[in-house]
């Protein structure tokens, strides 16, 4: 019998306990996994924002427009390649049937040159400049509102009162993974001629531009808002990105709750390891000291701790991660992608797992690390001595 | 029964496995506990911000304050049914949402400012001047509500911010409003604030104290009913409650479903523990049994052991998530995408949920080691 065999058996001889160690510690993997995804997911449409392109809203408030002719000023910026506007419709289905979606009054000249994301066929294209009241969905939202192509749509609208209604010209298809598939586009100038709009007459709610040098870019802002800085409706313009996060700034609070509770479980999965490392030295003092006495060095003790605790973390993290590559890449996350709402694309990325493991690992270290050296520093008088 | 004396010394004598096992729990139930204090947070600031006397107009097809409008002319005809009361019964507000910068320099976020009539302070009782002075009516003063003064640039007293070019409005005051989101806000004159959107004759909602809750109906139907306007009339307490529903109900999935899964773990740690006691004492075990205790007594023992050391950790967590009390917690509106800010509310009920949720994650976790307890044989134990 070598060394390697004493530990072998030593971790399975209180079964039960190394068993339930090792699941306590895939869950938690699990659980870190799961956790984490979700704040990537979170970010996911934020962070794929495209890098060259840049909002321009009104100064003041995000409800407030912008004239019509702001678009022609801004299209004169240097550097400005293409430029297009979207009007906020506050959609809401009559029937209720999602909670929420968004509704963008847009150019149907220009959207789809800047908006790269979303994409449509010539064809569907050409129908839709030919059809005043014309609208494009994206596939999620014409499958929860039952419509398809050639159907009549009504939608409500918060902002402007009684029914709308549209006919659906074509389906916008997604090019990026984060790109919203619950948006409905329709003609501006249709809202721009309807007499219930009388209000935002010649308004437009915010610009989207494409710059050729996205390295640049807030010199490019800056030169924009200075072109409107002497009218009554001043801009400020910043990267989507910015612009995305102003409307989810209120959502970063959540995000670090997410992220401290991702470190609590981790902080768990340590004192329950750490606590069946203790119980079992604790349990084999005698034999430590009966190892001592027969001519092996502490470090061998301290190896035999740390290595047991370090193999369990391992193989806990390994099945954690494991469990969570079925469940959330194969098993949650068409569903929840499927379902809609905040999750566009919810899959744990491969460094994550890489992360998850590294942690387990190294957190086996930390939890071995007190009985070990309590382990290695008994007197073999002492340990003998011990009974119980 | 076996004297609980016994569990509590045996807990005493593995002080450090105890300790283990406890705080895993304390740990769970710091994030439950923080969960359901975040919830009651939400409710205070955003539900009981309405008082049952009061009802809100909006026009038809709003949700929210913000984007809903009404003319000028229609305050009057509000004014007209008897079920409103005499004094200071109506008044008529102006919403916006302005663009604001964040003091920390973290991105720019959404500020709710309210442009409020002469009386709108007076008509809402909870309203506490805490810094500075009221703003006189006709001027350009704002005052700023106590969870987002400071936090953004110009909103402190003593600040200023734009609401349209070259027409500063400035900060003079601080104001409480009873933990309510009225204090997520800024506050203006009516006019001064609608001038300067250009949206004069426009307010977006109307405020109207009925001489009793039980009027609601009755004002209700006439106000709805009439064909010259098409407005939904609410009582206030339930369009908080609305607006704060998708908030509330995301942040407490979201808390209580990680207090779950969190548990699973910190049971099994109990368990690990409790079996640990049980492999350890059954020498113990069997004495008891010999000495006449039944199996019965010893299922019980270890289960209320395994309750005491859980409740310990539920006791070390709610002390623990009392110091959540000191952090404010930003959270968005959906209908106006602007930030409230939160605190978490400790009430005496949460302590209590609580308590009972670690009381039973201990149940759980020791079930199974209690079983293998009692099952010990006496005469197998004596010989080991």
């Amino acid at each position: 019998m070598n060394l390697a065999t004493y530990a072998r058996r030593n971790l399975f001889r209180r079964r039960g306990r190394t068993i339930l160690t090792l699941i306590a510690v895939a869950l938690a993997v699990l659980i870190f996994c799961f956790i984490r995804t979700a704040i990537v997911a979170w970010n996911a449409g934020v962070d794929e924002a495209a890098t060259d392109r840049l909002a321009t809203r009104h100064k003041v408030s995000i409800t407030m427009q912008l004239p019509k002719h702001y678009i022609d000023d801004i299209r004169q910026v240097p550097d400005v390649k293409a430029s297009t506007w979207a009007n906020w419709f506050g959609a809401k289905d009559p029937k209720k049937r999602l909670p929420f979606f968004a509704g963008f009054a847009v150019d149907q000249d220009t959207w789809f040159d800047v908006l790269d994301e979303m994409q449509v066929t010539p064809d569907v294209l050409a129908t839709w400049k030919q059809t005043p009241n014309g609208a494009i969905l994206g596939d999620k939202l014409a499958h929860a509102l039952e419509v398809s192509v050639g159907d009549k749509l009504v939608i409500n609208s918060d902002i402007y009162p009684g029914d709308w209604e549209f006919k659906v010209v074509g389906i916008y298809k997604a090019m990026r993974k984060t790109a919203d598939r619950n948006t409905l586009l329709f003609r501006w100038d249709f809202l721009n001629n309807d007499p219930r709009a009388a209000f935002s007459k010649e308004k437009i709610g915010w610009m989207v531009s494409r710059i050729t040098d996205s390295v640049h870019s807030a010199d490019i802002s800056r030169r924009i808002d200075a072109k409107f800085d002497t009218q009554d409706d001043q801009t400020q313009t910043m990267s989507e990105r910015a612009f995305q996060l102003s409307f989810l700034g209120g959502v970063s609070a959540i995000l670090s709750v997410f992220a401290i509770g991702s470190l609590v479980i981790l902080l768990i999965m340590t004192l329950i390891l750490g606590n069946t490392l203790a119980m079992n030295v604790r349990e084999r003092t005698h034999e430590y000291g009966v190892l001592r006495a027969i001519g092996f060095p502490p470090g061998h003790i301290l190896g035999f701790i740390l290595g047991e605790s370090v193999l369990v973390a391992l193989v806990g993290g390994l099945i954690g991660i494991g469990v969570a590559f079925l469940v959330i890449n194969l098993g949650v996350s068409p569903a929840l992608e499927e379902a809609g709402g905040p999750f566009q694309y919810f899959r744990t990325p491969g460094y994550l797992f890489g992360v998850a493991l590294a942690a387990a690992v190294g957190l086996g270290v930390v939890a071995g690390a007190i009985p070990a050296f309590l382990g290695a520093r008994l007197k073999v008088t002492d340990a003998l001595r011990r009974l119980d | 029964m076996v004297p609980i004396q016994y569990n509590a010394r045996s807990l005493m004598v593995r002080k450090v496995t105890t300790f283990a096992a406890a705080f895993g729990i304390a740990l769970v139930v710091f994030v439950f506990a923080g969960a359901l204090m975040l919830n009651e947070g939400v409710n205070r600031g955003l539900v009981t911000a309405g008082r049952p006397d009061v009802v809100i107009i909006l026009r038809k097809g709003s949700d929210a304050e913000l984007s809903s409008a009404i003319s000028n002319e229609y305050l009057g005809l509000f004014r007209g049914p008897p079920q409103v009361a005499q004094a200071g019964g109506v008044i008529g507000e102006i919403i916006v949402v302005v663009n604001a910068e964040r003091s920390d320099g973290s991105g720019v976020s959404n500020v709710l400012v309210r442009g409020t009539p002469a009386d709108g302070i007076a008509f809402r009782p909870e309203i506490r001047i805490t810094h500075g002075h009221a703003p006189r009516p006709g001027t350009d003063e704002v005052i700023v509500g106590k969870a987002i003064s400071g936090r953004f640039k110009g909103l402190e007293e003593g600040g200023s911010f734009d609401l349209r070019r070259n027409r500063p409005l400035h900060v003079v005051g601080e104001f409480s409003a009873d933990g309510s989101s009225y204090e997520s806000e800024v506050w203006g004159d009516l006019d001064k604030v609608r001038n300067s959107l250009g949206r004069e004759g426009v307010v977006s909602s109307v405020r109207v104290r009925l001489n009793s809750p039980s009027d609601f109906d009755a004002y209700r139907q006439t106000i709805e009913s009439d064909q010259r306007f098409s407005m939904k009339v609410m009582r206030e307490a339930d369009y908080y409650a609305k607006q704060s529903e998708a908030i509330g109900r995301f942040l407490m999935i979201i808390g209580v479903v990680m207090a779950v899964l969190f548990s699973l773990a910190a049971m099994i740690g109990a368990a690990i523990t409790m079996n640990g006691a049980v492999a350890h004492r059954v020498r113990e075990i069997g004495t008891l049994r010999a000495l006449g205790f039944s199996g019965r007594s010893i299922l019980l023992s270890f289960l209320i052991e395994a309750i005491v050391l859980s409740v310990i950790g539920g006791v070390i967590g709610s002390v623990l998530v009392l110091l959540l009390s000191f952090v404010k917690f930003p959270v968005i509106n959906f209908q106006t995408f602007s930030e409230i800010v939160i605190s978490f509310q400790a009430t005496p009920a949460v302590f209590w949920k609580a308590l009972v949720f670690s009381g039973v994650m201990g149940l759980i976790g020791g079930l199974v080691p209690a079983i293998r307890a009692s099952r010990v044989s006496p005469i197998e134990a004596m010989r080991a």
